[in-house]
Order: C-alpha cells, then sequence, then structure tokens
C-alpha cells in the first residue's frame, strides 16, 4: 500500500480540471439569476434586508449584489464587474452581470466537449475587440457646438436611464434636473459638486434643483432665532473654529493664591472669545459657517450685532460652500479684517427656506465656481433612497455623455446589430474559433431578450421580428416596450452613450476569460478561532 | 421552491455556496412576494380604517414600559405600533410624511394606499403585469389631480372675517376627541395662527407657537395666551406675583461669582485669605444686583439657578426673578419681549431689556401647581396655546388634535385653495377617472378603473364608520352627484339632514387632499414594483 502524503491543510478542498470551470459557470449563472428581472422598463425592485434590520430598495445591480454578500469566489468576480461598471460609467450594472454570464453559458457546451479554454478565452477576446471596434464605427456623433441640441441629447439619454427605474413616471421631469445640475458645472464636471439632499414628505414633483449650496439647518443655540435670515451679497466667513466659552486647554490647571487673580482669569477667558467674535465683526461678515460648534454666547453675539451663524456644519457642505462661494477654510481669526477678501466668500443670496417639516440653508448666485443641490422629496426614507441612487445613475450618464457625445440606441438595439455583425463574421473564420465567436454572437442576444421576458412578452416572437430587420440592415431596431412590438429605438429617442456600452462589453469579456481561465481552486478550510476569520472577510472586502 | 437560483450544484451533485448564509436566508419570489406586500398593506391599512372620520374611533396603545396612548391621529398609531413589516414599514412612513409636510390626513393616505394595494391584487390575477399596473395608477392619479385644481374653490382669507378658516379647522378637530369644545379649539388654532402668520411672505413659523398641556381643569379652560406661558415660578415665595410693565433682564449666565472654565484651584492659606474671599463673593453680588437695578430692570429671567443667598437679595432689592428657564423658552421670551439675551452681567444695559405689560402667577385650583405667563409683550407675535383636561391622555390628544388644527390652518394661509371633505372630493376624483379611464387604449385602463375604486375606499370607510350602509350611501351620493353635476356631495356622517358639505361647511385643504392622492401612488408604485425579498435567517452565531 502507497504511504499517503498530506500537502494541503486537512479539509482542504480543491477541486479542479474541467469540472471545476463547469460547477463556476454554474456559480456565477446563480448570480445573474438573482439580478436578471431588474432589466429594463419593465424590470422589478428587490427588497433585501440586512442583519440588523436595515431595508434596501434596489433596481440598481451592483447595489443588490453588493447586499447579497456573495462568497463564492468565481461569483465575486461578478460583483466586482458591476461594481467596476458602477465607478466607472454609473450604470449598466445589471446588463454587464447578464453579459458575462450569458457568454459564459454560451461556452460552456464547449468546456463541456472537451475544447480547451484557452482556446475559448482567445476567440472571446478577437470578438471582444471587433466589437468594440464596431460600436465607435455606428455609433453617432451629436454635434456639440448646438448648446440646444446638446441638452435635448443629454436629456434623452437620461431619460433612457431613468425608464427602468422607480421614478420612470416622472423621468422627464428629473431627466431635465440631473441635465441642469450637470450642465452647471465646470468642464471639468466634478461629481461632489453635485449636492444631494433628501427631505422626507412632499411628493416626487416638488423635488427641486438648486443652482448653489444647500444644507439642513445646523443644530442652534438660544438666540439663533433673532438672527436674520436672509441676506442678499454676504460675505461669508468659514471657519474650523470652535466659537464657544471654555478651558483653552483641557487639561491645564490653574493654581491660584490670590482673590483678586480670579476675576482676572474669568475676564481672560471671555476676552479670548470676544476677541475672536469682534475680529469677525468688524471685518463686515455677515454670515459664519464652522465645521465646530458655535455656543449659546457666540449665537447671541451675533444675534446682537445682525449676524448669522451656523456650527458643526458637515464636512463636505462646508467643502462645497467653500467651492462655490469663494474663501478659504480658516483655523484662525487672528489676521481677518475688512481687507482679507480673498478668506471670505460671497453670493447673491442667503436664506433659510422651510421644506418640508426641516429648514434649509440657502445659497444661491455663487460666482467663484459651479455647483447644484438637489432637493429630492418623497414618501418614505427608502423609496427617496432608491430616488437618489437612480438619479446618481443618471448624473453619472450625463457627465459621460458630455464628454464623450457618442450615442447608440439602446432597448437592445445596438446588441442586435453587434450579434448579427459577429455572426456574419464568425462565418468568415476557420477552425474552432468560428462557433465560438458565433455563440459569442448569440450571448448578446440575452439583453433584448431579457428585456422581453422582463415586460411579460413572447420572446422568441420578438427576437425573431429584430434579426430579421437588423438582416436588413435597420441597425437601430430594439425592442419597444409600450407597444409590444419592435421599433427604430434611435428614432424614439432611446439613447445611451457608447461608452458606456463599450464599457460594459469589454469589462464582461474579461470576466468570463477570467472565469473560464481558472481550473483549481484551492480553499483553505476556516480555522476556528474568530480572529482569522476577521481577517479573511477583511481580505474579501 | 422559493429559494431558486441561489443554489448551484457542482458536478456531483453537491450544492455549491454562493451567498453568505445562504441555508439560512428566507427569500420570496414573483407573485408570492407580491400578494406577501399586499396583505401587509391592507393589514395596516385596516387597523387604522375605524379612526377615519368624525365617528372614527379611537385606539389605545401601550408602550413596553406602560405608558398609554389613546389616539386617533393616523400618524400616531402607526409610529407607536412598531411595525415589524418591511411594507408595514413603508405604509408607516408614508403617513409620518404625510404628517411632516400637511399634518392632516394622516390616515386618508394610509386608507388610500391600503385600497389601491387591494385592487391591485385583484389585477394581479387577472395577470397584469405589475409594473404596467402601477403605470395606470400614475396616470390615474394624474387624471384626479387635475380634477381636483378643477373643482377646487379659492377661499376668502379675510383677516377681519375668521369664521371660514374657523370651519375648516372644525372639519379636522370634528374627528378627534376633543369635538366636545370644537368651536372654541377651533377659534384658539386659528388665533394663535393669525397672531404669528406673515401674511406677506404667507408663511407660518410654527416655532413661534408653543402648545403646552397641563392636567387638571375641563378642556373648556384651555386658553391663548398672547405671549409665553413658563412652567416655573417666582424663585423666592415672598416676591411679588405680578408684575405690570416689566422691563426684563434675560441672563444666561448663573446668579453667582463668575468662575473660569479652565480648571482651576484656589490656595487658601490664612484666615485673611479667607475673610478676602468672603469679601470679594459678597462684592459681586452687589455688583450684580447694582448692574441689573441700573439697567433699570424689574424681572430678571435666569436660565441657570442661583443659591440662597443670591435670592434673599433679589428679594431684599424687590427684583423678582424666575430660575432654571430652558434654552427655547428663553429664546420666546426674548423674541416675544423684544429683549436680547445677554451672557454676562457687565452687558447689561437698558437698551437690551425685553418688555412685557403683564407678567403674573396662574394657579391651578388647589393643586398648588404655578405657571408663568408673560403676556401683552412687546412684539407679541409669539403665542402660546395652554391645554387643560381630566386626564393626561385627554391632554395629549389634545394637543395633537390641535397640532392637525394648525397644521390646517396654516396650509389655508399659504394657499386658500380648497375642496370639500367628507368624501365629496374622493367620490367627484372616482367618477372623473372612471370616465376618463374609458378613453384609453392600453391595458392600464384596467388599472385605472381600479384606481377610481380605491378613491372610494375613503367614502366607503367614513360611511361605514358612521353606521350607514357603506354601498348603498356611496352609491348614492355618487348618482346624485352626477346628477347635479355638483361635486360638493359627500357622506353626511354626522346626519345634519344635508349631504352638500358646503352647507356643512366640511372643508379640507386642497394642497393636503393632493399630496395624499400623489404620496399613496408613488408608494404603491414601489411596493408593486418588488418582486423579490431576502430576509436574513435567524443567525446561529
Amino acid at each position: 500500500m502507497k504511504p499517503m502524503i498530506v500537502i494541503l491543510k486537512e479539509g482542504t478542498d480543491s477541486s479542479q480540471g474541467k469540472s471545476q470551470v463547469l460547477s463556476n459557470i454554474s456559480a456565477c449563472q446563480a448570480v445573474a439569476e438573482a439580478i436578471r428581472t431588474t432589466l429594463g422598463p419593465r424590470g422589478m425592485d428587490k427588497l433585501i434586508v440586512d442583519k440588523r434590520g436595515k431595508a434596501t430598495i434596489s433596481n440598481d445591480g451592483a447595489t443588490i449584489l453588493k447586499l447579497l454578500e456573495v462568497v463564492h469566489p468565481a461569483a465575486r468576480t461578478l460583483v466586482d464587474i458591476a461594481k467596476s461598471q458602477d465607478a466607472e460609467v454609473g450604470d449598466g450594472t445589471t446588463s454587464v452581470v447578464l453579459l458575462a454570464a450569458e457568454i459564459l453559458k454560451s461556452t460552456r457546451t464547449f468546456i463541456e466537449d472537451g475544447m480547451h479554454p484557452t482556446i475559448v478565452i482567445r476567440a472571446v477576446r478577437k470578438a471582444t475587440a471587433l466589437v468594440t471596434e464596431k460600436i465607435r464605427e455606428i455609433s453617432i456623433n451629436i454635434k456639440k457646438d448646438d448648446a440646444k441640441e446638446q441638452k435635448l441629447l443629454l436629456e434623452k439619454c437620461a431619460q433612457t436611464t431613468l425608464n427602468s427605474k422607480l421614478i420612470a413616471r416622472q423621468r422627464e421631469f428629473f431627466a431635465k434636473m440631473v441635465v441642469d445640475a450637470v450642465l452647471m458645472l465646470d468642464d471639468l464636471l466634478p461629481l461632489n459638486m453635485i449636492g444631494i439632499k433628501k427631505v422626507t414628505g412632499g411628493s416626487l414633483e416638488e423635488s427641486r434643483l438648486v443652482a448653489g449650496v444647500a444644507f439642513k439647518k445646523t443644530f442652534s443655540y438660544a438666540g439663533f432665532e433673532m438672527q436674520q435670515k436672509k441676506y442678499s451679497n454676504p460675505k461669508i466667513a468659514l471657519l474650523n473654529i470652535e466659537l464657544e466659552l471654555k478651558a483653552e486647554r483641557d487639561n491645564a490647571e490653574l493654581r491660584l493664591d490670590n482673590v483678586a487673580e480670579y476675576q482676572k482669569i474669568v475676564d481672560a477667558e471671555w476676552t479670548i472669545l470676544y476677541d475672536k467674535l469682534e475680529k469677525l465683526h468688524r471685518a463686515g461678515v455677515n454670515v459664519v459657517l464652522s465645521k465646530l460648534p458655535i455656543g449659546d454666547v457666540a449665537t447671541q453675539y451675533f444675534a446682537d450685532r445682525e449676524m448669522f451663524c451656523a456650527g458643526r456644519v458637515q464636512d463636505d457642505d462646508l467643502k462645497r460652500t467653500q467651492k462655490a462661494c469663494g474663501g478659504a477654510i480658516v483655523t484662525t481669526v487672528e489676521n481677518l479684517d475688512e481687507k482679507s477678501h480673498q478668506i471670505f466668500g460671497t453670493c447673491d443670496l442667503f436664506e433659510e427656506i422651510q421644506i418640508g417639516s426641516e429648514r434649509y440653508n440657502f445659497f444661491t448666485g455663487c460666482p467663484r465656481a459651479k455647483t447644484a443641490t438637489m432637493i429630492l422629496r418623497g414618501g418614505a426614507e427608502q423609496f427617496i433612497d432608491e430616488v437618489e441612487r437612480s438619479l446618481h445613475d443618471a448624473i453619472m450618464i450625463v457627465r459621460r455623455a458630455v464628454k464623450n457625445d457618442a450615442i447608440v440606441a439602446g432597448g437592445g438595439a445596438i446588441e442586435m446589430a453587434l450579434s448579427r455583425t459577429l455572426r456574419e463574421y464568425s462565418r468568415t473564420v476557420a477552425g474552432k474559433e468560428q462557433m465560438i465567436i458565433a455563440a459569442y454572437a448569440k450571448a448578446f442576444e440575452i439583453i433584448p431578450r431579457q428585456l422581453c421576458e422582463n415586460a411579460g412578452f413572447d420572446a422568441t416572437n420578438i427576437l425573431n421580428k429584430l434579426r430579421q430587420k437588423h438582416a436588413e440592415n435597420n441597425i437601430w431596431f430594439g425592442v419597444d416596450i409600450t407597444r409590444e412590438d419592435v421599433s427604430d429605438n434611435y428614432a424614439s429617442a432611446v439613447w445611451e452613450p457608447a461608452i458606456v456600452k463599450i464599457n460594459a462589453i469589454t469589462a464582461a469579456s474579461e470576466a468570463a476569460c477570467l472565469i473560464l481561465s481558472i481550473d483549481e481552486t484551492v480553499k483553505v478550510p476556516k480555522s476556528s478561532s474568530e480572529i482569522s476569520n476577521a481577517a479573511k472577510a477583511m481580505n474579501m472586502d | 421552491m422559493p429559494s431558486v437560483g441561489t443554489l448551484a450544484f457542482d458536478e456531483f451533485g453537491r450544492p455549491v455556496l454562493i451567498l453568505k448564509g445562504q441555508e439560512s436566508k428566507k427569500r420570496l419570489f414573483g407573485i408570492e412576494a407580491h400578494k406577501s406586500h399586499i396583505l401587509a398593506g391592507k393589514a395596516v391599512a385596516n387597523t387604522l380604517k375605524t379612526s377615519l372620520g368624525p365617528r372614527g374611533m379611537d385606539k389605545c396603545m401601550v408602550s413596553p414600559d406602560g405608558d398609554i396612548t389613546i389616539t386617533n391621529d393616523g400618524a400616531t398609531i402607526l409610529s407607536m405600533m412598531h411595525v415589524e413589516n418591511e411594507i408595514g414599514k413603508l405604509l408607516v412612513q408614508l403617513s409620518k410624511s404625510q404628517d411632516d409636510e400637511i399634518g392632516d390626513g394622516t390616515t386618508g393616505v394610509v386608507v388610500l394606499a391600503g385600497a389601491l394595494l387591494e385592487q391591485a391584487e385583484a389585477l394581479l390575477d387577472k395577470g397584469i403585469h405589475p409594473i404596467r399596473i402601477a403605470d395606470g395608477y400614475e396616470l390615474a392619479a394624474k387624471m384626479a389631480l387635475e380634477h381636483l385644481d378643477k373643482i377646487a374653490e379659492s377661499y376668502p382669507l379675510d383677516l377681519k372675517n375668521l369664521d371660514p378658516l374657523i370651519n375648516t379647522a372644525m372639519t379636522t378637530l370634528g374627528s378627534k376627541i376633543i369635538n366636545r369644545c370644537q368651536r372654541q379649539m377651533a377659534e384658539i388654532a386659528v388665533n394663535a395662527i393669525m397672531s404669528v402668520a406673515d401674511m406677506k411672505r404667507r408663511d407660518v413659523n410654527f416655532e413661534l407657537i408653543r402648545v403646552q398641556g397641563k392636567v387638571g381643569g375641563r378642556l373648556e379652560d384651555t386658553l391663548l395666551v398672547k405671549g409665553v406661558v413658563v412652567d416655573k415660578t417666582f424663585s423666592h415665595p415672598q416676591m411679588p406675583k405680578e408684575v405690570r410693565d416689566a422691563k426684563i433682564a434675560i441672563l444666561t449666565c448663573p446668579f453667582e461669582p463668575p468662575k473660569p472654565k479652565t480648571k482651576h484651584k484656589l490656595d487658601i492659606t490664612t484666615v485673611e485669605d479667607y475673610k478676602k474671599l468672603r469679601e470679594y463673593e459678597k462684592e459681586k453680588f452687589s455688583e450684580m444686583i447694582k448692574s441689573i437695578k441700573d439697567a433699570g430692570t424689574n424681572l430678571v429671567i435666569c436660565q441657570w439657578g442661583f443659591d440662597d443667598e443670591a435670592n434673599h437679595l433679589l428679594l431684599s432689592h424687590q427684583l423678582p426673578a424666575v430660575r432654571w428657564v430652558g434654552g427655547p423658552e428663553i429664546e420666546m421670551i426674548a423674541i416675544a419681549t423684544g429683549g436680547r439675551i445677554v451672557p454676562r452681567f457687565q452687558e447689561l444695559s437698558a437698551d437690551k431689556l425685553g418688555f412685557a405689560g403683564h407678567v403674573y402667577e396662574l394657579d391651578f385650583g388647589t393643586t398648588g401647581d404655578h405657571m408663568l405667563c408673560i403676556e401683552q409683550c412687546k412684539k407679541s407675535n409669539t403665542c402660546t396655546i395652554f391645554v387643560r383636561g381630566g386626564n393626561k391622555m385627554v391632554v395629549e390628544e389634545a394637543k395633537r388634535a390641535l397640532h392637525d388644527a394648525l397644521c390646517v390652518v396654516r396650509n389655508l394661509v399659504r394657499d386658500n385653495r380648497i375642496v370639500y371633505g367628507g368624501g365629496a372630493c374622493e367620490i367627484a376624483c372616482a367618477v372623473e377617472v372612471a370616465k376618463q379611464a374609458n378613453k384609453i387604449a392600453t391595458i392600464e385602463q384596467y388599472a385605472i378603473r381600479a384606481f377610481a375604486d380605491a378613491l372610494e375606499s375613503v367614502p366607503l370607510a367614513l360611511a361605514e364608520n358612521s353606521g350607514f350602509s357603506p354601498i348603498k350611501t356611496v352609491s348614492d351620493v355618487k348618482s346624485q352627484q352626477i346628477a347635479q353635476n355638483n361635486p360638493r356631495l359627500g357622506i353626511d356622517c354626522l346626519n345634519t339632514g344635508t349631504n352638500d358639505m358646503k352647507t356643512q361647511s366640511v372643508i379640507e385643504t386642497l394642497i393636503g387632499k393632493r399630496q395624499q392622492i400623489s404620496l399613496a401612488t408613488q408608494l404603491v408604485r414601489m411596493i408593486l414594483k418588488i418582486d423579490d425579498i431576502r430576509l436574513p435567517g435567524e443567525t446561529d452565531e
């Protein structure tokens, strides 16, 4: 009898070979299954409750996958591409996962038949390159010089994205809002210059876009209500100072041996605070914002001198205000005087306004940088959260489209066109790759197919119609959700930026290749101690 | 199998784990998920149904620590029920957001949402896609809102003749426990709003109205104090109980020798030193009294306390004083009396004093309880509603009812368009929506018709709660409305003999109704869009 040689730790699971590839493919299929129904305008939402009992209702592929806590190593790849699609273009997270899973599914038979994975991978890579080339070729560029035309285009793109979301019915309203917000920004289109604030209550249509900065009224002390709440052209001081009567040093101790000094120390403490306040007052500041608390004494001091103050302003709000109104966040008031203009910000109008049951500080007409704030209203917290996610997607798409003005038609049209191109190409290839490329071509049909299935249409019927249209060179024909038919989606303005598709296809193909190239997983068993578990969890994240 | 899609098998038929804790997770999918949502939504709505209208009943809620709340305010009931179900929670938030925004109609909005869900169930059974139902609902809601605008009437808003406003407030109070003194409460609410309303900006700052309650007395003893009521008494029993033409010093510093905030230690080594300290303190006290006297004060209000020595000194200098007045109250007093909050004695001067014509202690029966009323203030735009009642539950419920009434009056100040209550406008909208439904060519027609039926749930519930045969009453009113083309006909809940709501003056605000319909529709869309719920199972950890 041969002695057994133990190389790996006991309990290590090491499956390998062809069966491993196949089992990985099944796992990916299962993940795609979980978000399959969220695709398209008739896609459904998922309600996911986490361990702490927090409920999330979402239609966004990346969000759902993140919350599902996938542990299977191969399946995690799909989660990662959804995340990367989210980070890169913001939308199309569901389709990227579906596409990857479908590519795997269609190549599965070849693996089962004993074809070597590397051949499959090579063919997939080749096809991907071909497809991206094709998208670039057929995508339509919209002239940028006509501002009105461009805006129309952007709104169409935003609407296509929002179509599958909860706010589909209000898509025109929100698309306009998103485009206005993005166009308010400067050329770099920094995302953090669009603030999104959520106020529960009110209906969706009461959401509004503010050209400037808005944030919730901060905690205030007695005396706040006596301050003036509206200024035009205010001088705004942005501070990182605590304006409160307090011990200057926390762990210092004073030792007095004379009663007369007692009063002096009290006075000294007051003077420190009053000096700061007076400096601000004398510099002609109207609005004081600070990251740190502004105490009751300061509040009342400002109220007496017709100045407005807000303490404990959130960091990003303060930064946005600074970018918008100019000025600098200062940590000392020592050198402030009327001449230090560059330190103070300004805007056309500052006002405190009641929204729902909350009060908001508005800074509008900011001269320096361009910012926008969206104030979302809605019936429930989860509702607004989902609206925020949807708008985030739309904003990302619009930003992409501004920078990159090539568009393609959505609703499955571009996928069908690509599928046809690949099929035709495959016939010119000799060898094993022919079949793989043909299979890859078929995988693209998953998008229109799923759109139909989610809407309850007869997918086979619609796909046949689409194939026929595309064979006649009507490249923009896609699924028409409203009429249960096919239609020219370019004409009916279902548009998506080409870059979104290119990114989705590349990411999906790469993920598929990656999964196909794995032939062995070595899974070290969980050790009993909690610490190593935690460490592993961290590594996974 | 409910968990299809999350299980995958490897080549030996062993299941592969894809999600973390997959075995214990619960999942509901597809039509089952929809059914379970609808069931939950209906259950919540049914709890509230009996609270609707003037003949609605109250609910008694016992909190975990044994506190009892009796109310028929929808938002309050739901928030105290601690709903566990996720869909139930959405409904709770729905009524809360109606409460935040409008303040009234919190029961109606949930009843409407429940009815919409109930109708959706029947449509789902017919095999209509949930999103098409939601689309139909939104179309119908748009029609209903347009019709509401059409039948809305502009309401006279006249400062001299407050009767119309009082009537509206009475409609709101009609369903509450305090309808015994409906008229009186309505008058109080209207007067309170009118004294703080900013008619130019059409805005009402609620922070200027305080509602205070005290157990004892009768509901009829409830009164409106045009000024501030503080639950405090003069600091010394021998001080006068009444001050006329009070010049008030509002202090936020304690009545004691000032102390540095920095940690300190005073070394006393000799008797002389000790005597000096004593002298110093005495001197400080007399300094303080002097500065108060010099400013011309005859009433001191202090945020902090003062010890017996200071108390005695104040008494001997004929300075009535109040101590331990909370921050918000201090602010109210300052705003009302036009005084300034003074943070230290050195800053006290004549122009910082507030003025009130009449300050007096209010006694309550034999309990020995006292409260301080500050009336005839210089700027009398703050007021306090002082609620009395036989027990704590009644007082609390009366406060909530008054809050609702205040909100309604405020909404009228903001937007003076009204519709008629008693189910009149719901029936009118239902008739209109049903009429328009026939013009729609697509499947949405069914959903629109269902929406019309759901709208009738409010008058149905009203009739049922009033003890009428619901279907007969509602269909009677409906036929009358169509025959007379009169959208003002509603359910005659109180059996007054007429069902014209204009003669009965049962009035609701347009914005309140609009909000109810759009919030309920949007929430129902959200619920219908979910087709997959994942719940964490009971974890073994």
